[in-house]
């Protein structure tokens, strides 16, 4: 018989595990499937950590089988993307992956720290937050902060280390295990990056195939950061293509994900606090770095040669407008869903422009 | 090399040199072969830029562009800008230096950190012309980019 102390310590073993998930970049780059697999194959053997490879996080449907994964895991959380860390954090919290934010020493590149202190310090802390988070950390870690591989295990050591002592409520709320059988190709991440290597080759076997997730395809739709939502409603008036609802406590969500339209950003240039990222969108503020959308950086196009020279509003009614023209509708202008925000805006504008200290 | 002139955007300095050409697109060009020119920022576009941290190009090299068309995307930590020729021409190569790390432009903005290589299809602005350009203009340049405030 096992002594009872024994098997205690096995349990907290268990419990104080910390999952790292690498979720995949979209299309097959080379380079980045490298680091991948370069950071996968270090923490195969890393004491302490399990690791499992989803398809891209925000590709995956709701029901796909990498977000049950996400959603069974049990404990610490570490998810590794192609995106800016509040992207995933933001887009996990919309799949039902939640938990309080861990804090990755790794930052996006263009996380300037001094500015990540100012913002911490002096605004968007009056967000109306996220709901049923769960007494665990979750860490999101954009990959594209470094090229290499032992920057991130060190990084995820750290967190490993920083996350030993485990709480024991822990356990009261592990809702995955045992997991069901479609679930076990995540657990065998050896097996799907062997599987990877034989699909990119072109020389995949139906046992390969079996083991490797279901395709995702490129999907486009806002996802709300709950810190900075202050549920105004400016998105809801705003949308004419009912992407957004609200939930049973009134709060602003995203409800028609795929009555998105694709390529279109005009609600999260029309949000006040900056809340709505498309983690897609080109223009880094907008796809979750750290910092504003359109109305708070200088747009010098003009200045260089450009004649547009527009403010964020002139550009999101004029992405609306091309989008209801499109669907074979009118182009409602500023008539609809346009408020007096305005005043906030111009008050952070002046703050910015004092800042730039001519 | 003769004197630099300068131009003052309040308190700072902007240098511009006098061994090159300009445009009123806030470019410099310097020729580095028969009818081709080495592009790069002003240090008054560096001065409104600050630290840039994000360059892209949307045009292959060898692309023939006409005035004001969008050839890229640029970001600082205070500013976004599309990117424009500096008059219509040919953009032939891009600075391979920058593609990765485009904090050449604040290093070294009229040196190493050029932009492209251009074979312009109109007439430059001198040193000194330049300077007088920025001097009738810089009222409005201040009304454009606090103009975005009023806009809304």
């Amino acid at each position: 018989m096992i002594p009872k102390p024994f098997l205690n310590a096995v349990v907290a073993m268990a419990v104080s595990k910390v999952t790292v998930v690498i979720s995949q970049g979209q299309g097959r780059n080379p380079v980045r499937r490298q680091l991948e697999e370069d950071i996968a194959t270090a923490l195969l053997t890393e004491p302490g950590v399990d690791v499992s490879l989803v398809p891209h996080l925000y590709d995956m449907s709701h029901d796909h089988t990498g977000l049950l994964f996400l959603r069974s895991v049990p404990g610490n959380l570490v998810v590794l993307s192609w995106l800016y860390d509040r992207a995933t954090r933001w887009t996990l919290d919309r799949a039902g992956v939640r938990g309080h934010e861990g804090l990755s020493l790794l930052k996006s590149a263009e996380e300037d720290a001094e500015d990540d202190e100012d913002e911490l310090a002096s605004k968007n802390r009056n967000g109306i937050g996220s709901v049923n988070v769960p007494n665990r950390r979750v860490y999101a870690i954009d990959l594209r902060c470094s090229v290499s591989a032992d920057d991130f295990i060190r990084e995820v050591r750290r967190i490993a280390g920083e996350n030993t002592v485990q709480t024991v409520e822990l356990m009261s709320w592990i809702g995955g295990t045992p997991k069901p059988e479609q679930l076990q190709r995540y657990l065998q991440p050896e097996r799907m990056l062997e599987a990877r290597r034989a699909f990119d080759s072109g020389n995949a076997t139906l046992e390969d195939k079996a083991v490797l997730p279901e395709d995702t395809g490129r999907r486009w739709y806002p996802v709300i950061d709950y810190s900075r939502c202050t549920n105004c409603m400016e998105c809801i008036d705003f949308c004419l293509f009912g992407v957004y609802g609200v939930d049973a406590l009134d709060r602003i969500l995203v409800e028609q994900q795929d009555s998105c339209k694709k390529g279109c950003p005009a609600c999260s240039r029309v949000c006040p606090e900056n809340a709505i990222i498309f983690p897609q969108h080109k223009t880094p503020a907008i796809a979750g770095a750290q910092g504003e959308v359109g109305g708070l950086k200088i747009d010098l196009s003009k200045l260089f040669g450009g004649d547009s020279g527009e403010s964020a509003i002139d550009m999101a009614v004029k992405e609306r407008d091309r989008e209801l023209i499109l669907d074979g509708r009118e182009a409602v202008g500023t008539s609809i869903g346009i408020k007096q925000k305005v005043r906030d805006e111009i008050d952070q504008l002046i703050a910015d422009l004092d800042a730039l200290e001519f | 090399m003769s004197e630099p002139l300068f131009f003052m955007m309040g308190l700072y300095q902007a240098v511009i040199p006098d061994d090159r050409q300009y445009s009123r697109r806030h470019l410099w060009l310097q020729e580095c072969g028969p009818g081709r020119y080495r592009v790069g920022f002003t240090a008054y576009s560096v001065r409104l830029l600050q630290d840039v941290y994000f360059l892209e190009w949307s045009i292959d090299p060898e692309t023939i562009v006409r005035d004001q068309q969008e050839i890229g995307e640029i970001e600082s930590a205070k500013a976004v800008s599309s990117m424009f020729p500096p008059c219509a021409g040919k953009v032939v190569s891009f600075n391979p230096q920058l593609l990765n790390d485009p904090s050449g432009i604040n290093a070294q903005n009229y040196g190493s950190g050029w932009l492209y290589e251009f074979e312009p299809a109109a007439n430059l602005l001198s040193a000194a012309e330049y300077v007088e350009f920025l001097n009738s203009a810089w009222e409005d340049a201040q009304r454009t980019i606090k103009g975005q405030v009023n806009e809304s």
